[in-house]
């Protein structure tokens, strides 16, 4: 066996990545409950104030299961300078009012999983700019960054699927069109295209929707790229052995497609969704530059990112980059399942 | 009466003499056709006016320096021969010596080095290095200063300007200067085919300035009615070789020439320095122009940098890194926050920064007042009866945090700003407009008695019922803007108004501010140019293109912008200068009461220098760090070539 | 030999496809060249006007692309309204850098995909696998400009690389050894950072067809003749993995070119890139076009080698196309 693991290991993969992968999306579901902030609430007097220092021990020396901080004022006369108040301390609490948020859109509701009493501020990830809390930004920012990645990367791969698949399994005429348009679409200037969608949408719209009008039309584009390496494959594959066998025997294209040709094809499809939904999500990034990713003060991560890309940031603000950083689990979270899937076919179809 | 007339002459005369003064003329700057020139002066002088007002003790003095001066003239006038030797101007500044290269960033290339078609300000930048004007504005001081034209007089109805020129100059490449190159160049400017954009700035009162030649060394200008501050139009208006582009302006192939492809021999202008390569997309060098027209006390003819060598750095960061590891020599137009973190580093580097408090530039916000189709923008022109209200803008102003701004944004770099002459501008400025601070309870006091009212929730509703909703558009790589607007978002928030930030690329935006008109507030910046209110006629005046709440209307839509253009257009042909100063305060004021713009603030100027350049004098004024690149040099030998 | 004319028919429609759609797109955004002049409080409405016409941005889409053509007929690719030149002169110099670059980094990111990606395969699950998806996916977070910055940044802070450019002020002194040394100085940070954003895909892509190779019956079989485990890889797997792989080449040459596009704009690469941006942030239509074309030229390219690599590769091809 050259194949890693049993195929109970790899079945374990897939659960544990998927169940984390749910977690992700259920605690980016419940932003508001688990996010001590308003992601839009702005502390003029903390701009880049540092992640906050969550204290167990006193300064006598007790130590207490129950986390505390102390607050955070800037130094006067600095501008992202702070230093901490160490009088008075402010537990941790659970369960606490605050500002009021909705639930999946529907549910009201102001409890907080956790909070301090004012005037303590605490910034899990420090502040940005505008001394809004960066945690409570990364998370309500997963609501929409998530849902664009996987919309764009399912709309472009399936399409692609598609069209390579059909490109490669009939060759001929259908193949030459197929992949002259696909140079067209990998060469043309899409970015004049989302400009001219962006200027025909109207101006008071929600900056959410915008975005996801746009990210739809950038998966619509977006297929090309897979389309030339399923086609690839697909080439290959209608040349092996058994499949030619299977159609000696009278099988059907869309048999022959549907049960040897594609399955082949689905260690690129998901290694392909793997890489492309963390390029789509930092697709916004780019478009961000060109006034084309969400507007403020809605958060997402290629906002957020966007807005850490500076030389002052880079060399002063380290924890703006905490966005970047917590990106990396998640996608790694999708690279793993999609091998371990990939690996479940493979096992299915040899 | 007579003696009033006299003392005006003498004034007159001071104020050029001041101006030789600052300069001082060389002994062989004042050659044979001076006694003529000189008594020409003289006489066109006793009709002049006293432009250059000064306190009633520095008269005294003066006119008795003056006095002399003239006898000293006429004397040196009577001894010297026939001999056109070369009036060079001298220079005050440091005296420096020769040798070594400057390396400066651009943002991006320069499109072309033909000053008459240029438009986009870093070619302008590069240009400006290689071409000379007849009067020049000082960026220092922000007032005229002779150049190539080494004394002008005008007439008492300040219609006609006779310029006199330095003699024995020439190009850069050893081409002789006279009044005929003079000539040539405003023909071509003022030349409908060549559609020069500088033709606009040499239309007086609807009418091409007319330009006659006196003689060899004397051009007049006359202009159809009488224009405030006309030497200043002179500034930037380059003077061409007549020698090089007469053919190519007979043949119309004059848009075409001088790009950048061009051979260096076949370029040639009046400035420090002159055309050497050009390697596409990376940067662009210039060499001294060993015949430049200006040398120093020592005797030294200017400019002292051998080479001049633009980079393209198109992003900001890297043009900060490129300065802070000397890779180049100097920084202009910082922001705030790399300015910040080139502050950290300056000690262990070797640059130093400078912050030169406010400059010209203003930021604001403001609504979309244009008249409307209803039909094709229904939404846009509902909300326009919130925005035609005066107390409506009055309000979101007052609840606008300028001082978070400021330190927000800023980091404390900026002044806030009620009116639109910025602090930097301190000729012009009226200081007695009001400069409330941020009170969101006058703010609500101003919409209750527009008629606004609040639901139980907050959100704020007019008159209708109808929530207080709009969006407010700015342009995209713009990082200070869209900060702005988030900050007013959020301040407009509290008022219980809903605003949405838009951040357009920028034509996308432009498009909509000047063509579609489908936008409902907008937060944008003006500035830079020149100190004087002329600069910004087409901001205020009514018929402007620039004029962005509602710009290019037939007829003054409200009252006060009425008034504003009566009192722009007397302003223009006010010849005195507080005259001039009390019409435009009154514009100010107008503009404070009324807000069409919600004035923002003025950023400061930040800019830095490689620690071994001498002479470096930054200035608030455009062009802030090269104006005087003809003085720059060398503390220190260095290599010629900047690792 | 037929085969190639056909794709030189092919791409030339591909060609005049991109040139089409670009001026449609470019038609649809909103704004042109002389929008920001408006704003120029020193210029007249009246003069705008003069110019639009100069320019010819009133005319109809047709025409102006019939314009177009007639320039690129004349070999000048197009009017530059920025830079008042044709635009065959501005971009050739550029093209030439871009391929530089490219070409360095394409093969260079390849060299190192390659041996990454096959260690990775043979030894799947384990940790230095693990090790090699979590790096590559650390380098998948990281948006462009971020990661130019932070190479930038190491230049400034250890002085050991320029902060961008393509030369020194002094090239012209130096000589050729020196020459040779200083571009490759200058080519160190950007080619490193197209490798870096590269090399995630490519190394994801390697190990994917190789895994798939490994389990074949045919591998299995060579293994159990106690064919060594090296020579079973690199000679056997790879060649047998290179259908999809050699097709990603291509694609690989358009994902650097795109790349490049922010990289180059951000280490001063005078190359296409930045002009690229310049002719979308000032709407020069004819640079837009113009460069569009350069870049789907070099896709072309690399797509037919591409294809003339997997025709090499692959024997069954050869007797289907035979």
């Amino acid at each position: 066996m050259s194949l890693p693991g049993s195929n109970v290991g790899n079945l374990r993969n897939v659960r544990t990545s998927l169940s984390l992968l749910g977690l992700l999306y259920a605690s980016v579901l419940l932003a508001g409950l688990l996010a001590p902030y308003d992601p839009t609430e702005q502390n003029r007097d903390m701009p880049f104030a540092p992640p906050s220092r969550l204290h167990f021990a006193e300064p006598r020396g007790t130590f207490r299961l129950r986390p505390f901080v102390y607050r955070v004022v800037s130094k006067p006369g600095s501008f992202g300078e702070y230093a901490e108040e160490r009088g008075t301390t402010y537990p941790m609490r659970f369960l606490v009012r605050g500002a009021p948020y909705r639930i999946a859109g529907i549910l009201s509701c102001t409890r907080h999983l956790f909070g301090f009493d004012e005037p303590a501020k605490v910034f899990l990830f420090g502040s940005d700019e505008y001394g809004r809390d960066v945690f409570s930004r990364l998370l309500y920012g997963g609501q929409i960054s998530l849902v664009a990645g996987l919309l764009a990367a399912s709309l472009a791969l399936g399409l692609g699927t598609i069209l390579g698949g059909l490109a490669g399994f009939y060759g001929g005429w259908a193949d030459e069109i197929c992949m002259r348009v696909a140079e067209l679409f990998l060469a043309l200037p899409w970015l004049y295209l989302l400009l001219a969608v962006r200027a025909t949408l109207p101006l008071h719209i929600d900056p959410v929707q915008a975005f996801l009008f746009l990210v739809v039309v950038i998966g619509m584009v977006g297929w090309a790229r897979p389309a030339r390496l399923i086609r690839g494959i697909v080439l290959s594959g209608k040349l092996r052995e058994h499949v030619l066998a299977a159609r000696a025997f009278g099988a059907s294209d869309s048999y022959l497609l549907r049960r040897h040709v594609l399955p082949q094809a689905a260690g690129v499809v998901f290694a392909q969704l793997a890489v492309l939904i963390p390029q789509y999500i930092l697709a916004e990034v780019t478009l961000s530059f060109f006034g084309l990713g969400v507007g403020e003060p809605v958060p997402s991560w290629g906002n957020m990112l966007a807005a850490a890309q500076r030389y002052d940031v880079l060399t002063s603000y380290w924890w703006m980059f905490l966005p970047g950083i917590a990106l990396s689990p998640v996608f790694l979270l999708y690279y793993t399942l999609a091998n371990a899937l990939h690996q479940q076919t493979a096992r299915l179809t040899s | 009466m007579m003696r009033q007339v006299v003392e005006r002459s003498i004034l007159r005369l001071a104020g050029t003499h001041v101006v030789h003064g600052r300069w001082g003329p060389t002994p062989s700057a004042f050659g044979s056709g001076l006694s003529l020139a000189a008594a020409r002066l003289a006489a066109l002088a006793c009709r002049g006016r006293g432009r250059f007002s000064r306190p009633a003790g520095a008269r005294l003095r003066l006119s008795a320096a003056l006095l002399a001066a003239v006898l000293a003239w006429a004397a040196s006038a009577r001894t010297s021969s026939a001999q056109s030797a070369e009036e060079l101007l001298v220079s005050r500044a440091e005296i420096g010596h020769q040798g070594g290269q400057l390396v400066v960033n651009q943002r991006a290339e320069p499109k072309t080095l033909n000053p008459i078609t240029a438009v986009d300000s870093v070619s302008r930048e590069v240009i400006r290095c290689t071409i000379a004007d007849l009067i020049h504005i000082n960026r220092d001081t922000q007032r005229t200063e002779p150049a190539l034209a080494k004394a002008w007089t005008v007439s008492s109805d300040g219609r006609r300007y006779v310029l006199t020129l330095r003699r024995g100059l020439r190009f850069s490449d050893g081409h002789p200067f006279d009044a005929d190159d003079v000539l040539f160049s405003f023909r071509v400017y003022l030349d409908e085919k060549v559609r020069s954009p500088q033709r606009d700035l040499l239309i007086v009162g609807g009418q091409p300035i007319g330009v006659r030649k006196v003689d060899q060394y004397a051009v007049q200008f006359d202009l159809a009615e009488p224009y405030a501050a006309a030497e200043r139009i002179f500034d930037s208006v380059a003077i061409l070789p007549r020698h090089l582009l007469e053919q190519l302006y007979t043949e119309g192939r004059l848009a075409e020439t001088w790009g950048l492809g061009t051979a260096a021999a076949q370029i040639a202008g009046l400035g420090p320095f002159r055309f050497k390569e050009y390697v596409p997309g990376d940067r662009i060098v210039l060499e001294r122009n060993p015949y430049y027209w200006k040398g120093d006390r020592a005797g030294n003819r200017l400019p002292y940098l051998d080479r001049l060598a633009f980079q393209f750095v198109a992003s900001e960061d890297a043009q900060a890194m490129r300065f802070q590891t000397g890779e180049a020599d100097i920084a202009s137009r910082l922001n705030a926050e790399t300015f910040s973190v080139l502050a950290k580093a300056e000690q262990t580097r070797s640059y130093k920064l400078f912050d030169l408090g406010p400059g010209l530039d203003y930021s604001f916000l403001f609504f979309n007042l244009n008249d409307l189709d209803s039909k094709a923008l229904p939404e846009t022109s509902r909300k326009q009866s919130w925005f035609r209200q005066v107390s409506f803008r009055q309000a979101v102003s007052a609840a606008i945090d300028r001082e978070a701004i400021v330190r927000l944004v800023y980091r404390g770099r900026a002044t806030p700003l009620w009116g639109h002459v910025p602090p930097g501008n301190k000729l012009w400025i009226n200081r007695s407009i009001a400069q409330p601070g941020r009170s969101l309870e006058r703010a609500r006091r101003l919409l209750q008695t527009a008629g606004f009212s609040w639901k139980p929730d907050g959100t704020l509703v007019d008159g209708r019922g109808n929530a207080v909703e709009f969006s407010i558009v700015t342009n995209a790589g713009n990082g200070e803007r869209s900060q702005m607007a988030t900050i007013i978002q959020d301040d407009l928030k509290q008022l219980g108004m809903s605003v949405h930030v838009v951040t357009l690329e920028l034509r996308a935006l432009l498009d909509r501010l000047t063509g579609t008109h489908d936008y409902e507030a907008c937060v944008l910046g003006l500035g830079g140019g020149d100190a004087d209110p002329n600069a910004e006629l087409n901001v205020w005046l009514s018929s402007g293109g620039t004029h962005l709440w509602n710009p290019e209307q037939a007829q003054p839509a409200t009252p006060w912008e009425a008034e504003i253009d009566t009192l722009m257009r007397r302003q223009l042909t006010t010849l005195s200068n507080s005259a001039r100063k009390r019409l435009y305060d009154r514009v100010q004021e107008l503009v404070a009461q009324n807000v069409p713009f919600i004035f923002l603030v003025s950023p400061n100027v930040l800019v830095g220098a490689h620690s071994g350049l001498g002479n470096f004098r930054p200035a608030v004024l455009d062009h802030h760090t090269l104006w005087d690149v003809e003085e720059l040099f060398w503390r220190e030998k260095r290599s010629s070539a900047t690792p | 030999m037929r085969y190639l004319c056909w794709r030189m028919v092919h791409g030339l429609l591909v060609l005049v496809g991109v040139s089409v759609l670009s001026f449609v797109f470019a038609a649809l955004a909103p704004g042109d060249f002389l929008s920001e002049m408006k704003l120029d409080p020193r210029i007249s409405p009246a003069t705008v006007a003069a110019l639009r016409d100069r320019y010819g941005l009133d005319l109809p889409l047709p025409l102006k692309y019939a314009q177009w053509l007639r320039s690129v007929r004349r070999g000048e690719l197009g009017f530059s309204f920025a830079y008042n030149s044709p635009v065959a002169t501005l971009l050739w110099p550029r093209a030439r850098n871009t391929l530089l670059l490219t070409v360095t980094a394409t093969t260079l990111a390849w060299l190192i995909a390659v041996p990454l990606g096959a260690w990775s395969a043979s030894h799947p699950g384990r940790w230095g696998d693990r090790l090699c998806a979590g790096v590559t996916t650390a380098l998948l977070v990281v948006p462009e400009l971020v990661l130019g910055l932070g190479l930038l940044l190491v230049a400034v802070r250890t002085g050991y690389f320029p902060v961008g450019g393509m030369m020194s002020a002094r090239f012209a002194d130096l000589g050729p050894w020196g020459k040779l040394k200083d571009l490759a100085l200058h080519l160190f940070l950007p080619a490193s950072a197209l490798i870096l954003l590269n090399l995630p895909i490519l190394v994801r892509h390697v190990r994917a067809s190789l895994i798939e190779v490994l389990a074949a019956p045919f591998i299995q079989a060579a293994r159990a003749r106690g064919v060594p485990h090296r020579r079973l890889l690199f000679r056997d797997a790879l060649r047998a993995a290179a259908n999809p792989l050699i097709s990603l080449v291509g694609l690989s040459i358009a994902a650097l070119l795109s790349g490049s596009l922010v990289v180059e704009a951000l280490m001063s690469w005078p190359g296409i890139g930045p002009l690229l941006l310049g002719a979308i942030a000032a709407r020069d239509l004819h640079v837009l076009v113009g460069t569009v074309l350069c870049s789907t030229l070099f896709l072309l390219v690399g797509n037919l080698l591409a294809d003339a690599l997997l025709y090499l590769a692959d024997p069954r091809l050869r007797v289907d196309q035979a």
